[in-house]
């Protein structure tokens, strides 16, 4: 389908933020059984929370998942408790987490549906399980929609969003990301997933989102992400900022384009930006649907007091790291 | 009398693009007109020969509706003309003059609005620009040479990746610059000083008219505070949009944002692509003319100035519909 033509425009479909932490619980499942001893258990963690911090440091439900992990490897280690016992209460944590990434994406999903009326023109930004989802139940309730996609550089992911809502049966109309102002005019509700939601209900998102929700704001047109709690940095609320990555020129065109550029040539590529809680009007979460300067109090309530008492990876890794073994 | 090969040939060559960029358009139309009169040999009577030229304008009116630089060449010739009596060799001169110093001004303009624009750099300056604009580019080369630039980002601009040609424009001067994907201008403005771009056409409110996305990142800077500027000739100004027309915006066709390929194997996917989109002059600082420095809601001072003799005739009819041949007769 072209895909050749398309690898020169730097095509390149990422993972989504759920996807990630599904591949990264997968990758820990198959490999935790094969560890011997707390030492090898050890190491396996370091190196998969070395993995999420360079691949991947925005993702927060990955991050609050490994967190889990770190817990009861810690708590064996501390606790004596036969490794085999740990091992198997990983799989077990690490089965119940990859239901719930699922589960909690569509609870919230169902919840933003809600808000989507028969008519309505949305647009929606770069690839999101929780945003498909949505419109899917959407459609199930016999709504019409009409979606505008933007392209979503860099990666393009935008295309098999667009694909993907089409197959729904839904108008969908695919622009370039530069077009979204021109556009929304027509628009009634921006729907957007989340890579992480800090602690003042700032959001991350895939580089773009902070762009089209300020114009959004322009227009008056209502701003929904849709975050499992899951998706909450926990860390934002002991003052880390989420740091964001970068890549170059790889990210926007092949080898071969590259090689027609001027010499010196460089780009910037920023995976993610943030957008200011301001802009956003709810944050749908299987919790419920709410302002994203309530964060605070959802925290509140799933993890039963203020603040919660959770430690970073960090700390974990650093305790572990401690323990003689 | 029949109209010149030559002229028929620019023409021609504006209608089917061969000829593009708004001043490549602007010049050819007034060396047309020149040439018109230099190989007049009709009647030798002034209302003959203002005919002549009238039906020369109407042509070349025709090829490109939509191309503002067009009419301002063609209107700065004629209205000389039509303004001016005399014997036909007189006139002939009359635009032959009017149509070089149309084009000398229009020449110059670049390197007047570079000038005037570089003072309007700060020092240690980031800039971002959006799309591709020789005059842009210009203010942002000059104001390096001056020794007050810092950075450059420039946008990809898609789906056409104008913005790949500033890069090389900007690199081979020596400018350091960076680009981004469009996506990423609201993530960078923090780190910007002032935003430079060019424009396709002004109106007479100070909207101004440029390649898809323009407005959006005069939204974002507005949002931080950064300020806006655009370089634009004064042949940018549109005399049409001061009897209140609307600047058509042309959209594309899909293949320019996704392989037709990708198109056929999604019928059900509507690929829209507007070329332009509009900024309002709220987000603009000021238009870098080569006349000068305006904010951009006095757009209609240079229109009037221009223009002001015209209005009366282009109020008769929509401006698009303009009949030089029919003002003749009164």
């Amino acid at each position: 389908m072209g895909l050749e033509e398309l690898r020169k425009h730097g095509y390149n479909v990422g993972l989504t933020a759920t996807e990630y932490s599904l591949k990264l619980i997968d990758e820990l499942a198959s490999n935790v059984p094969k560890a011997d001893d707390y030492k090898e258990l050890r190491q396996l963690y370091e190196n998969i929370v070395n993995k999420l911090f360079s691949e991947r440091p925005t993702s927060a439900q990955a991050s609050n998942m490994l967190r889990d992990i770190g817990l009861i490897i810690l708590k064996g280690i501390k606790e004596n408790i036969d490794v085999k016992k740990t091992k198997k209460d990983i799989v077990n944590a690490l089965d119940s987490w990859k239901k719930k990434v699922i589960k909690e994406c569509e609870e919230a999903a169902l919840i933003a549906s809600r808000r989507l009326i028969d008519g309505d023109v949305i647009l929606t930004h770069s690839r999101s399980l929780c945003v498909l989802k949505a419109l899917e139940y959407a459609k199930k309730e016999g709504k019409k929609l009409s979606v505008y996609v933007t392209e979503s550089r860099p990666g393009m992911e935008g295309l098999v969003t667009a694909e993907k809502i089409a197959k729904l049966g839904f108008n969908v109309k695919l622009i370039v990301d530069s077009a979204v102002r021109f556009f929304m005019k027509d628009v009634d509700k921006v729907l957007l997933g989340a890579e992480a939601v800090a602690v003042n209900g700032a959001t991350v998102s895939k580089v773009g989102s902070s762009l089209i929700s300020l114009i959004a704001s322009e227009a008056r047109v209502r701003v929904f992400v849709i975050a499992p709690i899951t998706k909450f940095n926990i860390e934002t609320l002991f003052g880390e900022l989420v740091k964001l990555p970068e890549g170059d020129w790889r990210r926007l065109m092949s080898v071969e384009v590259y090689a027609s550029m001027p010499e010196n040539y460089r780009a910037r590529v920023p995976l993610f930006d943030v957008t200011p809680p301001s802009y956003i009007d709810g944050i749908a979460t299987e919790k419920g649907f709410f302002a994203p300067q309530a964060l605070p109090v959802i925290m509140k309530e799933v993890y039963g007091s203020w603040p919660p008492k959770l430690v970073s990876i960090e700390e974990i890794l650093n305790a572990l790291r401690g323990e003689q073994l | 009398m029949k109209i010149p090969e030559e002229v028929l040939e620019i023409a021609d060559g504006i209608k089917t693009m061969r000829i593009r960029g708004a001043g490549k358009i602007a010049r050819a139309a007034a060396t047309a007109l020149k040439i018109a009169a230099l190989k007049y040999d009709g009647a030798p009577d002034e209302k003959s020969f203002k005919k002549y030229m009238a039906r020369i304008a109407d042509l070349i009116l025709s090829t490109r509706p939509t191309a503002v630089s067009l009419p301002n060449a063609v209107l700065f010739v004629m209205s000389k003309l039509l303004d001016s009596t005399g014997s036909v060799k007189d006139l002939v001169e009359v635009v032959v003059k009017t149509a070089d110093k149309f084009i000398q001004e229009s020449l110059e303009a670049v390197k007047k609005i570079s000038e005037i624009g570089a003072r309007r750099i700060r020092d240690d300056a980031v800039v971002l620009t959006h799309c591709h604009s020789t005059a842009a580019v210009s203010v942002i080369v000059t104001a390096y040479r001056m020794g007050k630039i810092r950075k450059v980002y420039s946008t990809e601009t898609r789906p056409f990746y104008q913005g790949r040609i500033t890069m090389r424009h900007l690199l081979e001067a020596g400018v350091p610059a960076v680009q981004i994907p469009d996506s990423a201008v609201r993530y960078i403005m923090h780190e910007v000083d002032q935003v430079v771009v060019g424009a396709d056409t002004i109106t007479s409110n100070g909207a101004v008219i440029n390649k898809i996305g323009t407005s959006q990142v005069a939204l974002a800077a507005h949002e931080a505070r950064v300020r806006v500027f655009v370089a634009a000739e004064t042949y940018k100004f549109s005399p049409a949009t001061m009897i209140g027309e609307l600047v058509p915006i042309e959209f594309r066709p899909p293949t320019e944002i996704v392989p037709e390929e990708w198109i056929k194997k999604h019928p059900n996917i509507e690929v829209l692509n507007p070329s332009f989109d509009v900024t309002p002059p709220e987000y603009i600082d000021a238009i870098i003319t080569e006349q000068g420095v305006i904010p951009p809601q006095a757009a209609i001072l240079v229109l009037m100035d221009r223009f002001g003799w015209a209005l009366s005739r282009i109020k008769q009819g929509e401006f698009t519909r303009l009949r030089f041949e029919e003002t003749i007769e009164d």
